[in-house]
């Protein structure tokens, strides 16, 4: 499973009840609704447990959260450092 | 002659009409087009039909659309019913047949709306705040057609300061929530005070992450617009790192939050980091419940050395505020509600209603101009807490030497305990001042043998809590009755959109139905 097909069932399992209608990987979290500000640390739990990343207070932005398709660019980034090793 | 609330708008932009009065997503939107907005609305609403005391209901997010209709409401003669974004469908419909409102402002259509359009012969329009809703067929109004009309002129409907101006929903934390009904007077007076106390001048810039449909997030707006400041609306509090940016950027002099968001500034944001960035901060004020000792003397280190931090207190009930303790005695008053705020009185009375001495506990009591005029359709419940004394908050507590008051927990959420009375804010604070959670709730669970449980929800800093160490600093604190039956960790609290724990979803987390507790 993509990085993308992950984050996007971890939303709908854990902030759309398994509801998946009407997510598209643009869809932004906060503003339609989705996920409040508890989901994002929630959100970003997930993120540092399943991918190993280390995410700093400096990087609770919507550029990096908002949506689907930002969070996993976020994560694919995140990785790609650690992986060189930076 | 008080004046009406939609008179701070009319003033400041009379005043100074192109200062800028609200920043929104990048948007600036000045006094003078805010209140000629407003007065759109209300010329929109009054061609519908609404008479003075109409409710309307308002169902929008932060936004520049929500001020406008909010004021626009209240120059119609009309009362403003902002409700709860989250509220269902099947809460919404029960809510409506208990205001009969004239009509509805809200984002978007919705599975939501059918129901009361349908089915409430008193809805007698929906305005859409999406600029591509219809013109008027069924009901059915775009925000954009429907600020087509002309403005109402000043004073176009008179309203006395006496009558009704809002219904604000409390939160609930027991029972069903209930509707406060504010008039202009109740609100006017109050802001007037908060804008004293808080030395607001036209120079302040208000964050807000607050809703506005809470009371607290409506007070921002009001004291901000009475002396003519700017409030900046960021609905992005999840993402902390952007707000902190925006009040640097927007050189903001004000911040505002219930306990939570302190929590999540103090340990998930960069608060810290920004300690040089925020020049401007003037202060940050703090009310929506009990904020426990070590969240405020982490703020007083890690804030800005010249932001002053307001502890407060009130309850929709009151308007909003009651009660702040002045910053410079902060430190020494840690635990302390402070003192009544201007024009407002807050006396701690024992069951007969009589005064306590100093040190005694009993139920704070307050009055003044802001208390409100009663429970919306509720006059059992209106009863319950409105007497000739004033406004039965239901905060137990007591006052000290130097007339300070204190809050020691809520009569509705004291629990018995294997014969003793417990209240869960102490435990809750012995819990905090472990220094090992970002936040708990302590909760009564019903036991077939104990007839209450006590079982705490604690949220531990990141990878800082096992509930063994937590047990044994209850042990060291506490007597034995007072010890949690249970610690079970969670990542987090369910919480209102206020920011307030929702003690109700705490207990559904524990497995109880919510129950009554005396």
């Amino acid at each position: 499973m993509s990085v993308t097909e992950e984050i996007r069932n971890f939303v709908v399992e854990n902030f759309l009840f398994g509801d998946e209608a009407g997510l598209t990987d643009d869809s932004s979290f906060i503003k339609e609704g989705i996920v409040d500000s508890t989901g994002i640390l929630q959100l970003v739990s997930y993120l540092q447990e399943r991918y190993r990343i280390a995410v700093d207070d400096e990087e609770l932005t919507p550029e990096n959260l908002d949506s689907v398709r930002r969070v996993a660019a976020f994560v694919e980034v995140k990785r790609g450092r650690v992986a060189a090793g930076a | 002659m008080n004046g009406c609330v939609h008179h701070f708008l009319e003033n400041s932009a009379s005043r100074r009409p192109d200062k800028v009065a609200l920043v929104h997503d990048g948007e600036r939107v000045t006094y003078r087009r805010l209140d000629r907005t407003a007065s759109r609305i209300a010329a929109f609403l009054i061609e519908r039909g609404v008479q003075p005391e109409d409710r309307i209901v308002l169902l929008l997010g932060n936004g520049v659309q929500y001020v406008a209709s909010y004021y626009g409401i209240l120059k119609a003669g009309a009362v403003a019913v902002p409700l709860n974004l989250q509220t269902g469908p099947e809460a919404l419909t029960r809510l409506c047949e208990e205001l009969q409102p004239a009509g509805i402002i809200m984002e978007r259509e919705g599975a939501l709306l059918r129901t009361p359009l349908q089915f409430l012969p008193s809805v007698r329009f929906v305005l859409f705040a999406d600029a591509a809703a219809p013109a008027g067929e069924g009901g059915a109004w775009g925000w954009d057609q429907a600020l087509k009309g002309e403005e109402l002129p000043p004073e176009g409907r008179p309203v006395a300061d006496t009558s009704l101006a809002s219904i604000i929903y409390t939160s609930g934390s027991t029972g069903a929530p209930k509707g406060v009904m504010l008039s202009h007077a109740n609100i006017v007076s109050n802001t007037r005070s908060i804008v004293e106390y808080l030395h607001l001048t036209e120079d302040d810039v208000q964050m807000v992450v607050l809703p506005f449909f809470y009371v607290m997030g409506k007070s921002l707006l009001n004291t901000h617009v009475a002396v003519g400041g700017t409030v900046v609306i960021n609905n992005n509090f999840a993402y902390s790192a952007s707000v902190l940016r925006q009040m640097a950027e927007e050189g903001v002099t004000g911040f505002s939050g219930v306990p939570s968001t302190y929590a999540y500034l103090l340990h998930r944001s960069p608060l810290a980091s920004f300690r040089d960035r925020l020049p401007a901060l003037r202060y940050c004020t703090q009310a929506g419940g009990h904020m426990a000792r070590e969240i405020k003397e982490r703020l007083m280190q890690v804030l800005p050395a010249h932001t002053k931090l307001f502890v407060m207190y009130g309850a929709t009930e009151a308007a909003a505020r009651l009660t702040y303790v002045e910053p410079e005695r902060l430190a020494e008053k840690i635990g302390s509600i402070g003192k009544a705020i201007p024009g407002v009185t807050v006396r701690v009375l024992g069951p007969a209603g009589e005064e306590l001495a100093e040190g005694e506990s009993g139920e704070l009591v307050a009055s003044g101009p802001n208390i409100m005029l009663g429970y919306w359709g509720d006059l059992e419940a209106t009863a319950r807490v409105l007497d000739r004394n004033g406004y039965h908050t239901g905060d137990m507590g007591y006052r000290d030497g130097d007339g300070y008051l204190y809050v020691t927990g809520r009569k509705d959420h004291l629990l018995k305990v294997g014969g003793h009375r417990v209240d869960p804010q102490e435990i809750e604070d012995v819990l905090m001042s472990s220094g090992l959670l970002l936040e708990t709730a302590v909760l009564g669970v019903d036991d077939a043998l104990l007839g209450t449980r006590l079982v705490a929800l604690a949220a531990p800093l990141e990878g800082a809590a096992d509930h063994l160490a937590l047990l044994a600093h209850c042990r060291a604190k506490l007597p034995r009755h007072k010890i949690p039956a249970e610690i079970r960790l969670v990542s987090l609290l369910p919480k209102h959109p206020s920011g307030k724990v929702d003690r109700a979803s705490c207990l559904v987390i524990c497995g109880a139905a919510p129950t009554t507790t005396s």
